[in-house]
């Protein structure tokens, strides 16, 4: 166990029936961290969660959550919104989050002051007295993450945050999330979709098949998996593209819908490369393309499953 | 406080006002009242005789000749308004002072109104030598618009004299075709009354004085207690054990139901697994169940007190031994605790409300079962069978409430044998719906069979 981690696992095994849903899994998420976990639907994001709740519980292996043994014994230190989430129906937006607020003990004179507040700051003031019912689906996300954070927890626990929701209404969440973490919550969010986790992860732990497939800094990774590729767009259409191969960075030229991409020889510097594409033909875009942690997932699980799973990384992007 | 019982306590509060504070849960809960207020007020009305008179010819063939002026004498109006009045003197004597005096409040004739009109009978002698197969085509002629022709009385030879070493003679009774049963009892007691009262006559007996001979004043019964003394209810006291299951029935029921159709609600909302996160999955229960048995209790209370009211108008509230209600609070506990942990158990286990109608079969049988013993019990109810079945949970708590509401309740030490085997039998189904509760909650798909639950029970 890692002292002063905000959560911890170790050798953590569940099986269901003949299904090992996650795998010897350890983990270590230090405090103040923003850490995504992402992997394809069934890849074991949500039983590895729920163990971290203690809703579950793992056949094997030790969780340890703000020093606690149990998450149930820091329950009010942890804010979750489960992936499958629900309200009462029937019940005022104001009551719901008050009844919440109580559950994860909030002190009673705080209680309506951090209702108002809170549906002020996801812009959600007026709806106090509706029912959630009336609310809503990016509305009632709104009010189920606020349900979240109403005690202001240490550990913020995310499970596909971002699902189902419109542009707009992810971008909004985001920003939550990201003040959320500004405060000093630590963060772990699950998604299946890599941009989002690309867009506000500071660390990413891939999972495939309960197994942990890797578990890195976001820039070590872009490091580590650096396509040594350059996204290239001539000024003149009509520029002479096919002669660049015969440059000595240059080992292949790949034409693309929006322009060529250019893949380096191992060992050139990107940099050097640029400046001679740049000299040679004028850009109208020159770019060194960034490893995306789609591609990075699909070099990792290789085969045949990549394929399998590539469509549905990149499902809701498209 | 700790915050786990603070917890609970949240958990519960919200379900009671969930439910509780419901327009619905209060028409619901004062239609049964509204119901039975309606029933007792208009029923009299909608079922009432008063409209019914017997009304037509009677035709007697009579060779006595000393019955037929005894007949028209029981069949004057005059004199059945008499013998009505009475009648109900004399029945009003045994009856709790209360309802007397409600009775001999109401509008004057009011009483009279209720036993249905006097008859109309009017009596046609025919030759005491007629032939009686010819007198029958009587019954069957009908002119439109003229009296009914009810009925023919023959009356026998011997009817009013007893022939030496033999026995007194009757009558034949022959009747036109569909006659009401009413007017069948109206004549049959008319002619029964006019031979009595020929056979005295001709015996020279005087039949005021064989009435007051026979005319035994019968007292109300006085109940000596420990307490002191009370006027008898009567056969009211026959009611108490139907009331307290009733009671019991309901109360267990309103709060078990809909615990269990809440924990399908938030299951199927997917609300749970938010509250699993505030709370664990042994306290959520446990607010549920508290919650939803202060509802049992509150439906139970106000029924409680609307009878105790009833019973104080009327002066009857001797009627019930206090110390009973607190035993139903303590067999509604147990069997609420019982019934009701089970309910949220199977409310767990399965993802709506049609799938829990299948799992709910055998534990309503459980529910029903001393419903339907509740007569056997309640007038043997120190048999063995009533004994035995005291200590069988979860049935244990309705037929020892019976028992003890009957006319001859059971010896305390087996109240507190029952009353224990109650509370080992509520721990019991808590434990196990508590660890089918915890791994239902988020099983989702194919709704589990008994054995899946116990082997959830097994495993959790």
């Amino acid at each position: 166990m890692t002292t002063g981690a905000a959560l911890s696992l170790h050798g953590v095994t569940k099986t269901f029936g003949d299904m090992k849903a996650v795998d010897r899994l350890d983990l270590t998420v230090p405090r103040g961290a923003l850490y995504g976990v992402i992997g394809p639907n069934g890849a074991g994001k949500t039983t590895t969660i729920r163990i971290i709740m203690s809703i579950l519980f793992a056949d094997v292996g030790q969780v340890s959550v703000l020093g606690r043994a149990s998450a149930l014994d820091a329950k009010n230190r942890i804010g979750y919104l489960p992936e499958e989430r629900g309200v009462y129906r029937k019940m005022r937006v104001a009551a719901f989050l008050s009844y919440m607020a109580r559950l994860k003990d909030v002190a009673e004179r705080d209680v309506a002051p951090r209702v108002a507040r809170g549906l002020e700051r996801v812009g959600l003031a007026g709806t106090e007295r509706k029912r959630c019912e009336e609310l809503s689906k990016g509305m009632l996300q709104k009010v189920q993450f606020l349900a979240a954070i109403i005690h202001e927890p240490d550990l913020l626990i995310l499970d596909e945050p971002f699902s189902g929701l419109d542009p707009v209404s992810a971008r909004q969440l985001r920003d939550l999330v990201l003040e959320e973490h500004r405060r000093g919550a630590t963060i772990l969010f699950s998604t299946h979709v890599m941009p989002h986790a690309e867009e506000i992860c500071e660390h990413v732990v891939m999972i495939h098949r309960g197994r942990k497939v890797l578990d890195e800094p976001l820039g070590a990774i872009r490091r580590q998996f650096d396509p040594r590729t350059i996204l290239f767009e001539p000024f003149d259409p009509a520029a002479d593209v096919a002669s660049l191969p015969r440059y000595p960075d240059v080992e292949r030229v790949e034409a693309t819908s929006g322009g060529y991409e250019i893949a380096l020889r191992p060992g050139s510097d990107p940099a050097t490369a640029m400046q001679r594409i740049a000299a040679a033909i004028a850009p109208a875009r020159l770019e060194l393309s960034r490893p995306r942690l789609e591609d990075v997932f699909l070099r990792i699980v290789g085969g045949d499953t990549a394929a399998c799973v590539r469509d549905e990384l990149r499902g809701e992007v498209a | 406080m700790s915050s786990r019982l603070r917890k609970v306590g949240q958990i519960a509060l919200r379900d009671f006002v969930a439910t509780a504070v419901t327009r619905g849960f209060i028409i619901g809960l004062l239609i049964t009242p509204a119901f039975i207020t309606l029933f007792v007020l208009v029923g009299p009305r909608l079922f009432s005789q008063r409209n019914f008179k017997a009304q037509g010819q009677i035709a007697v063939i009579d060779p006595t000749s000393v019955v037929t002026p005894a007949l028209r004498d029981e069949v004057n109006p005059e004199l059945i308004a008499e013998r009505r009045r009475q009648n109900l003197e004399r029945n009003l004597s045994q009856v709790p002072a209360g309802m007397r005096q409600l009775a001999q409040s109401g509008a004057p004739g009011a009483l009279d109104a209720a036993f249905g009109q006097i008859p109309d009978l009017r009596i046609v002698e025919r030759p005491s030598a007629a032939d009686v197969q010819q007198e029958k085509e009587w019954l069957r002629q009908a002119e439109p618009g003229a009296e009914r022709h009810l009925a023919l009385v023959v009356v026998h030879a011997d009817a009013v004299m007893r022939p030496p070493g033999g026995q007194y003679g009757g009558y034949d009774l022959y009747e036109a075709p569909n006659l009401d049963d009413r007017v069948d009892a109206a004549i049959q007691q008319s002619v029964r009354q006019a031979i009595v009262a020929a056979r005295a006559r001709a015996q020279n007996l005087d039949r005021a004085q064989i009435d007051d001979v026979l005319a035994v004043e019968r007292p109300p019964a006085t109940v000596v207690t420990s307490e002191g003394e009370r006027p008898s209810a009567g056969g009211l006291n026959r009611l108490m054990p139907v009331v307290f299951m009733v009671l019991l029935f309901m109360g267990v029921m309103m709060g078990g139901q809909t615990l269990m159709t809440s924990t399908i609600e938030e299951k199927s909302s997917r609300v749970v697994e938010v509250l699993l996160s505030a709370v664990s999955p042994i306290e959520l229960m446990a607010g549920k169940i508290l919650g939803q048995m202060a509802v049992g209790l509150i439906a139970i209370a106000l029924y409680v007190v609307m009878g105790l009211a009833l019973l104080l108008s009327f002066a009857m509230l001797g009627l019930i031994d206090l110390w009973l209600l607190a035993y139903l609070g303590i067999f509604f506990v147990l069997a609420y605790l019982t019934m009701g942990s089970i309910m949220a158990a199977i409310g767990a286990a399965v993802n709506e409300l049609k799938e829990a109608q299948s799992m709910m079969g055998p534990l309503m049988l459980l529910m029903v079962g001393p419903m339907a013993l509740a007569a056997p019990i309640s007038q043997n109810p120190n048999s063995m069978f009533s004994t035995v079945i005291s200590f069988v949970p979860p049935i244990n708590t309705f037929a020892m409430l019976i028992r003890m509401t009957s006319s001859a309740p059971p010896p305390l030490w087996q109240v507190w044998l029952s009353i224990a085997v109650g509370a080992v039998a509520a721990v019991g189904a808590v434990w196990f719906a508590a660890k089918v509760f915890r791994i239902g909650l988020l099983m989702y798909g194919k709704p589990p069979d008994f054995a899946t639950l116990v082997r959830w029970a097994r495993s959790a």
